[in-house]
């Protein structure tokens, strides 16, 4: 007893500190956990001793990469809590998701090693299961905790899913505690009749601070940390704007980073005068913001553009392919249904008739249109005034054969237009065009046909 | 996939049409009502055999034209394959969140013809991995049905690596497989640990190929149809997994890879790492298939200019499917043989001189018959008239002759074709057409050399300057040598001849280079066509008053020997005599074939019932109706006039005076309504044939009233 | 080691006595107390001032500065006792099977007794609905009559109970089943249910039919979430459990438990006919004072508490607490939040546990501490760890709602107000390309903080989907007076009253 004490003594205290568990383990976890001390002492203080119970559901919050998988897997792991891990993603129906459940409580059992193929459709026999799961193996005496990550999934399965595992400690009567993990408030997701609430807890976003601190925690081992915490430094002048998603940042510092240091090794500068760094990386970021962040590029191209460094002017990125190489009459059905689907009905005589005498926008202007069409976009109109808008546009007059409705069709299944309502419809099928103004001034100038005359916005 | 292609309405689901051709009963149909005589069997097989090597050639071009996308896209599966391999100790692979390799395979609008760049492809990536799904869209409606599809074809394919055309796997059963992204997972750590100790004990010769975990690569053949939903999940489980699994994605798109962007999220997106690969574009591919089939004496078998038009504009306007432009090529070829008795003479030359010999009387009549060999007769002196006309003997070595003539002047011609293109080809706003297509409908259409586009172009040529000159004639001889026609080694020699005096030139050229130099000079300012002719004229005008530098009078002699060449061998082709035996003209059929008209084939058929009846009776001027019309015929006549709504009850009306009018003085009252029940029936029958074919619905709106739907009175 | 030891001997004995065993107070003194009772009464001395002492400590600050003798001293006995404490209150607050206290709902309780007593003693049929908001303590009320009710010798043993739950069987077949497993009938096999829906139904119906009231055993239904089934497909399980506690010989009592006052309107007729209407309904009806008594109850730790005078020590802490101002303002905000137990429970579980070694009893500032964990604007803060840009996204959201009296917007019109701040403030943000403002769009409407008002269907154009921002313009503004390192004319931008249009 005494030397239990004696041993306490000399121990260095960690913040971190909790009777139940050993301080070398806390001082490892709080290793693992940068920036989210508070939470996990937190977490820890709720949890209690291994026996204890705990709170029957915990409803955990906060943005992406907040850190929430991350430390709940530490915790559970380091300190060797019995527990279950989901994702509910790659669970897409409620059945997956029980049987995967039951199958890790299986595997996780020491005696049990065959994981048997589990059956369980219903949440009726998950419970019925589960209890006898937890009945084989020691888990009586400790809490178990079920963790389900991106658990806005569970949003989309049966009704009773979400509700049965808020309170499953008190329907399987074991001593377990389900968290939930996800982005999104709890407000979204409590049904409208109402059901056991979580205790709800918020991982807050790392401050600037801290994700300088994190980046800057693992740098190459051929650079001082310095030096790549500098890095980090102009990196977050540039991205924290826009971006706060720590993975995203440690992607683009870890690509960007070879084309910061190539002064240093081509030996121009040495790794203290940063202006010169700077100089040289800045620009290349800001155009890394327009391709990389966004996938223009992909990030090996992007590597390769750094190795033989010519400027990323050179490849192009995917919305730089544009063009899309159209037969003739499609091009002008493409025109005839952006017309139609930009103008209002009543302007079509002004626009497509011969002698429509000289009517002033002013004239057919209504007055709640002061917001154009262009911010509101596309409205539907049906197959006839398509195909009246393209007699009138094409000057040599179109056959309405077979090929023309079928390019219709075509159109559609290129997404270049979509029907309106479900398509089984005899009677008149309706359409918009799905189309940029680019896209379809780049169409009309390959006709040579001046769209811009035609658009009622633009009068 | 036919049913979303451009010109999905003209080929709907057809099983497999070369099975369904080459069956007896098609030959017979071949000789139907006619007596065989005409040999038709014969014009069967030869029609069969034709068509059989020009599909080969087609697909070996297509083979062709793809090998270089398939060659980077096989090299990207490496690459991406190796970096999920290994060095995971380098920084920054560690530090680089792992991106799913994704190749977008931007394949152009004409999604008939994806189906058999995407067979050669699975094909090639055979030898890189044998883990290759190709999912559809109308199979994927949600996630599960996808995770269902991957894994009954990664499951099939562990087993068999061959065939990965046919999408009807017999599925493994689901419901033993959870069919979820970890139990991929596991099957292909399964699968890589087997295959590794098969390449220990017995190497499979395709799995010694692989590497030792092959990439997972599935392909999403219509990248637009899918559902962004099923996408976006199934990136992001599989994103989950990529560590465990080396999965590679390859998009087929058929517009632009902004519908990458359009369609996922940015957080999905993220997930990927893609590279573009451009297959190239429909346009050239139809160049190829133009030079390969047409622009050849290969093929017996030509296409009068017409039809070629017909099939080109097709093309052109309104699919971009060099798919159904072959198909169009057969139908041509078909069209040929059935209805031209002497097409059984559309074949190499030394069999057709055999089958010549060989042809009945009936077939010699026919001969007769031809117009061309009327012109043909005409032109000799009498007796050999009446030889022609009496003797088949005679007849038929006269038509040998005729024939080696006619194939003489192909192989000619298209090599005399192919110089002029060289020449007007890099003529500025090229008069005679950029492409070799424009120039040879040209040639086809009449006699090039009357048109004055040709004039201009002359003209344009007897500005060149000396060095592309000298290019073009270089390239002129390289064509003429190399076509097998014998009668062109003069050509050959007189150009030589020019090119030997243009090296001479070279000692006194200087002077007039600079000369022509400027005139270049100015013709490079001055662009467009209308000012080009001016100063063409003027240029010509100056060269009048000052005499001929050698250069330029040596440059005419060129230009005047083409354009006799010209005049010599591109004379159109139906002024030749027998050419009826080997090229297809009647675009009108093609036409009805290949454009159908379905609103006004429905419209005259019930509007004008004689055109397609032929009964006397009901013949009749198309603003009355015609009592004896078919029941149907008046009551779409009579829904004509009215508008959206129809009311039933005076359409009835309408309807019994109409089919009364006749028998109206005979008719009394007591009658009439015992008439009227039968009329009634007829009426509601002929209603209700109407609404089948889909022109009136009933409506809410009112009450015994029914809603038109046909298009507003056209 | 032995300290480890000690502490689970304890708990050991102290869930015998749970079971109501006797034992010997001298057997476990040795045990539990290894300390001279001076030492230990001196631990306490300074563990009372420490305690008092606490209340004025925020609790981040751990108390370390407490000197390492005492911790020595006190260290074995408090770890123990307040582990124990501890594992009772957890147990009262999260372990919601086990039959809680009761408050204010004394009537009901004889109700539900003497109901459940004729049906178990006279074999009468019966049927009743237990009402009440959620917490309100409807199965602790159920639990509580059951376990009176099992003590009681003449029902001791011949009482069969079947428990359903709307959650679990969400059809009736399910349900059939479960009930066949529960009364574990003839063609149940290990756990598995073999014949067809209608077969179990007839059997179970045949069963309950033969009986006669006096001899055969009462069976007792009791069905959680009751609103729940009134869904099933035309209600055949609540009708025939319905239809048999009137007509069947085998005394059969039907309890269902619900939330929703409407329940009755939810029955179909003939089902609605064969229901007895008893109504047993659950308001939490106590005052403030009240409030306090339950609060001091449930903190409380129980008589038969081994270490007697932790116990005590304890209980007088609450005691003070309960009449601490700041405590009573605390519970004044939940009281009027909501009355409901559960969220007690919740609160005092939170603030239970910060009770360590170092930090023995609860204080004021424990509760506080919960209270503010308890209430936080979620959305705020989300908002919090937005982006710049996102932030302005969301400002431009909020003009767009001011001027067009919250009509829905699209991502276009977003961008537009977005661009007409960057043109009029160039210099505080460079223009960002379209896209990459899209991107910042997406992630909201991945938080849900804006959501499209008809379900995207698949072919839209994702810029000109119609949104709805769910967030009101204080929350806004509020947040933005947290954010941090705010660029200044964004906020201006946000204050400014309409945007330029």
């Amino acid at each position: 007893m005494h030397v239990q004490v004696t041993d306490y003594r000399n121990i260095k205290m960690p913040n971190l500190e909790h009777p139940a568990y050993p301080a070398a383990t806390l001082l490892q976890l709080e290793s693992l956990v940068p920036c989210r001390e508070s939470q996990v002492s937190l977490l820890l203080s709720i949890f209690g001793e291994r026996h204890q119970f705990s709170f029957p559901s915990i409803f955990i919050y906060g943005h992406t990469s907040s850190g929430k998988t991350y430390v709940m897997q530490t915790l559970l792991s380091t300190l060797q809590l019995p527990h279950v891990f989901v994702n509910c993603v790659e669970c897409f129906t409620s059945r997956l998701l029980l049987e995967e459940i039951l199958m890790q409580l299986q595997s996780c059992s020491p005696e049990t090693e065959q994981t048997s193929q589990v059956h369980c459709d219903t949440f009726n026999d998950f419970v019925r299961l589960f209890k006898q799961a937890v009945v084989t193996q020691e888990l009586q005496d400790q809490t178990l905790y079920i963790v389900l990550d991106r658990a806005e999934q569970l949003k989309e399965m049966e009704a009773n899913i979400l509700p049965a595992f808020l309170r499953l400690q008190e329907l399987t009567d074991r001593n377990v505690t389900v968290i939930l993990l996800s982005e999104i408030v709890w407000e979204l997701f409590r049904p409208n009749t109402g059901c056991f609430e979580p205790f709800t807890l918020y991982f807050p976003d790392y401050s600037i601070g801290h994700l300088q601190k994190i980046l800057s925690q693992n740098h190459p081992p051929e650079y001082s940390a310095d030096f790549y915490s500098a890095y980090i430094n102009i990196l977050l002048g540039v991205f924290y704007m826009v971006c706060r998603d720590l993975k995203e940042l440690q992607h683009l510092a870890a690509l960007n980073f070879s084309k910061y240091c190539e002064p240093v090794a081509r030996g121009e500068a040495n790794e203290r005068d940063s202006r010169k760094l700077w100089k040289n990386i800045e620009p290349h970021l800001k155009k890394a913001m327009q391709t990389v962040y966004l996938r223009e590029i992909s990030s090996s191209q992007w590597e390769h553009l750094q190795h033989d460094d010519e400027e990323p002017g050179q490849l192009k990125g995917l919305s730089a392919h544009t063009h899309v190489e159209l037969p003739y009459y499609s091009k002008f059905l493409l025109i005839a249904a952006y017309l139609a689907s930009y103008n209002p009905v009543r302007t079509d005589k002004r626009f497509f008739l011969k002698h429509h005498g000289k009517i002033r926008k002013t004239n057919f202007m209504k007055k709640h249109e002061k917001t154009s069409n262009h911010l509101l976009g596309p409205k539907p109109f049906p197959l006839d005034r398509l195909l009246a808008i393209l007699y009138s546009i094409v000057d040599n007059r179109v056959a309405p054969t077979a090929n023309i409705f079928s390019q219709i069709t075509s159109l559609v299944t290129l997404q270049l237009l979509s029907t309106v309502g479900h398509n089984d419809q005899l009677d008149g099928p309706r359409y918009k065009c799905t189309v940029s103004l680019d896209f379809i001034r780049a169409v009309a100038r390959t006709v040579n046909f001046d769209i811009i005359k035609y658009l009622y916005d633009f009068l | 996939m036919s049913t979303c292609s451009v010109s999905k309405g003209c080929f709907v689901f057809k099983p497999s049409p070369k099975k369904r051709r080459v069956s007896q009963k098609t030959a017979v149909h071949f000789s139907e009502g006619k007596n065989d005589l005409e040999d038709s069997e014969l014009r069967f097989y030869t029609c069969q055999s034709l068509w059989n090597q020009i599909k080969l050639e087609t697909e070996q071009i297509q083979e062709d034209l793809n090998k270089q996308l398939l060659d980077n896209l096989v090299s990207f599966l490496g690459r991406s394959h190796s970096e999920f391999q290994g060095k995971t100790t380098d920084w920054t692979c560690r530090m680089k969140s792992r991106e799913i390799p994704t190749a977008a395979l931007v394949l152009g609008v004409n999604v008939t013809d994806h189906e058999l760049t995407f067979r050669n492809l699975s094909e090639a990536l055979q030898n890189i991995t044998p883990y290759i799904a190709l999912l559809e869209a109308k199979d994927c409606p949600g996630i599960k049905n996808l995770m269902q599809k991957l894994m009954g074809q990664l499951m099939n394919c562990s087993t068999d690596v061959v065939s990965l055309e046919d999408d009807d796997y017999v599925q493994v059963s689901q419901n033993r497989i959870r069919c979820s992204m970890k139990s991929v997972v596991d099957w292909y750590e399964s699968v890589t640990k087997k295959t590794d100790s098969e390449t220990l004990s017995k190497k499979r010769t395709s799995s010694a190929k692989h590497q030792q975990s092959p990439p997972v690569v599935v392909i999403f053949k219509d990248m637009e149809s899918f559902t962004t939903k099923v996408l976006q999940d199934f990136i992001v489980i599989s994103s989950q997994h990529i560590r465990e699994l080396p999965l590679v994605l390859i998009f087929g798109i058929a517009t632009s890879p902004m519908i990458i962007h359009s369609l996922l999220p940015h957080s999905v997106s993220s997930l990927l790492c893609i590279e573009l690969f451009q297959s190239f574009s429909c346009k050239e591919h139809l160049s190829t298939i133009i030079d390969k089939l047409l622009l050849t004496s290969r093929f017996p078998f030509k296409l009068g200019e017409k039809v070629l038009q017909v099939l080109i504009n097709i093309f052109l306007y309104h699919d971009f499917s060099v798919w159904n432009f072959i198909r169009g090529f057969q139908l041509c070829i078909v069209e040929h043989f059935y209805s031209e008795p002497l097409s059984v003479l559309c074949c190499q030359l030394t069999d057709a001189k055999k089958r010549v010999n060989s042809l009945s009387h009936e077939q010699c009549e026919n001969v007769r018959r031809l117009p061309s060999f009327r012109r043909y007769v005409e032109r000799q002196e009498a007796e050999k008239q009446i030889a022609l006309l009496t003797a088949d003997s005679f007849l038929k070595e006269t038509t040998q002759k005729l024939l080696e003539d006619l194939h003489v002047y192909h192989e000619n011609y298209v090599s005399v074709l192919k110089c002029l293109h060289v020449f007007t080809c890099s003529l500025p706003k090229y008069p005679l057409g950029k492409q070799i297509r424009e120039l040879h409908c040209a040639c086809l259409e009449n006699r090039v050399w009357e048109t004055e586009d040709y004039e201009t172009s002359l003209q344009l040529a007897r500005m060149l300057n000396k060095s592309d000159l000298e290019t073009m004639l270089q390239q002129c001889v390289e064509i003429l040598v190399s076509s097998s026609g014998n009668e062109l080694d003069k050509a050959v020699e007189k150009l030589k001849e020019f090119l030997t005096q243009f090296q001479k030139l070279e000692a006194e050229a200087f002077q007039e280079q600079d000369v022509s130099v400027s005139s270049q000079k100015e013709l490079q300012k001055k662009t467009d066509l209308y000012h080009l002719q001016k100063t063409l004229l003027e240029l010509k005008d100056s060269r009048r008053s000052k005499k001929l530098t050698k250069f330029e009078m040596l440059r005419f002699e060129v230009v005047d020997y083409i354009d006799s060449l010209v005049r010599r061998y591109l004379v159109p082709a139906d002024h030749k005599t027998l050419h009826e035996i080997v090229y297809f003209n009647t675009a009108s059929v093609l036409r009805g074939h290949l454009n159908a008209a379905p609103r006004i084939a429905l419209h005259t058929a019930l509007n004008n019932p004689y055109s397609y009846l032929k009964n006397q009776a009901l013949k009749c001027d198309s603003g009355s109706i015609s009592s004896k019309a078919p029941d149907i015929c008046i009551v779409y006549k009579l829904h004509l006039e009215c508008g959206r709504l129809i009311n039933l009850v005076d359409w009835l009306e309408a309807f019994s005076t109409v089919v009364t009018a006749v028998d109206e003085p005979n008719a009394d009252a007591a009658s009439s309504d015992q008439v009227d029940d039968i009329i009634h029936a007829r009426f509601i029958r002929a209603v209700s044939e109407l609404e089948l074919l889909g022109f009136i619905k009933p409506s809410k709106q009112k009450t015994d009233h029914v809603a038109r739907l046909t298009w507003g009175g056209c | 080691m032995a300290w480890h030891g000690s502490a689970r001997l304890g708990a050991l004995r102290f869930t015998e006595r749970l079971r109501g065993r006797e034992c010997r107070a001298e057997e476990e003194a040795p045990l539990v107390f290894p300390f001279p009772s001076s030492g230990s009464a001196a631990g306490y001395g300074d563990l009372a001032c420490e305690g008092a002492s606490c209340c004025c400590w925020p609790t981040a600050i751990k108390p370390s500065a407490m000197s390492k003798r005492k911790a020595k001293e006190s260290g074995g006995a408090n770890g123990e006792c307040i582990s124990q404490a501890q594992k009772i209150l957890r147990e009262r607050f999260c372990h919601h099977c086990a039959a809680g206290r009761l408050f204010g709902i004394e009537h009901q309780y004889r109700h539900l007794l003497d109901l459940l007593k004729r049906t178990t003693v006279h074999g009468e049929s019966n049927s009743a609905l237990i009402i009440g908001p959620r917490g309100s303590g409807k199965t602790a009320l159920l639990n509580c009559v059951l376990k009176e009710l099992k003590e009681m010798k003449q029902v001791r043993g011949n009482l069969l109970e079947v428990r359903l739950n709307g959650l679990l069987q969400t059809n009736d077949k399910v349900a059939l089943k479960e009930i066949t497993r529960q009364l574990n009938l003839e063609n149940v096999v290990g756990d598995k249910v073999f014949g067809s829906f209608a077969e179990n139904l007839a059997f179970l119906l045949e069963a309950l039919r033969k009986g006669d009231r006096t001899s055969s055993c009462p069976v007792l239904f009791i069905l959680d979430e009751f609103d729940l089934f009134v869904h099933h497909k035309n209600q055949t399980l609540l009708y025939n459990l319905f239809d048999i506690s009137q007509s069947a010989q085998t005394p059969v009592t039907v309890i269902g438990l619900t939330c929703r006052q409407d329940i009755l309107e939810l029955l179909e007729k003939r089902v609605k006919s064969r229901f007895s209407h008893r109504q047993i309904y659950l308001m939490n009806s106590f005052d403030f004072k009240q409030y306090i008594k339950i609060f001091k109850e449930q903190l409380a730790l129980p008589a038969d508490f081994p270490d007697k005078s932790f116990a005590q020590k304890w209980n007088t802490n609450v005691q003070h607490l309960s009449e601490d101002k700041t405590v009573q303002d605390v519970l004044q905000n939940l009281f009027h939040h909501s009355k409901d137990l559960r969220t007690l429970h919740l609160f005092l579980m939170l603030a239970l546990s910060n009770v360590t070694v170092h930090h023995p009893l609860i204080t004021a500032s424990d509760l506080h501490e919960a209270s503010k964990q308890y209430r936080t604007d979620s959305r705020a803060n989300i908002v919090h760890g937005l982006s710049v840009l996102e932030i302005c996204l969301i400002i431009a959201m909020k003009h767009l709602n001011d001027v067009y009296e919250g009509e829905p917007f699209n991502f276009q019109m977003v961008y537009n107000e977005f661009q007409k701040f960057i043109q009029r403030k160039a210099h505080c943000m460079y223009n960002f390309e379209k896209p990459v403002v899209m991107k910042a769009f997406e992630h909201l409407l991945q938080l849900e903080l804006v959501k499209p008002i008809e379900r995207p269907n698949i072919r839209a154009q994702r810029e000109y989907l119609l949104m709805k921002l769910l967030l009101d313009s204080t929350q806004i503004m509020d947040a933005l007076q947290v954010y941090p390192n705010c660029p200044v004319d964004v906020k201006q931008w946000a204050a400014s009253s309409l945007s330029w249009l």
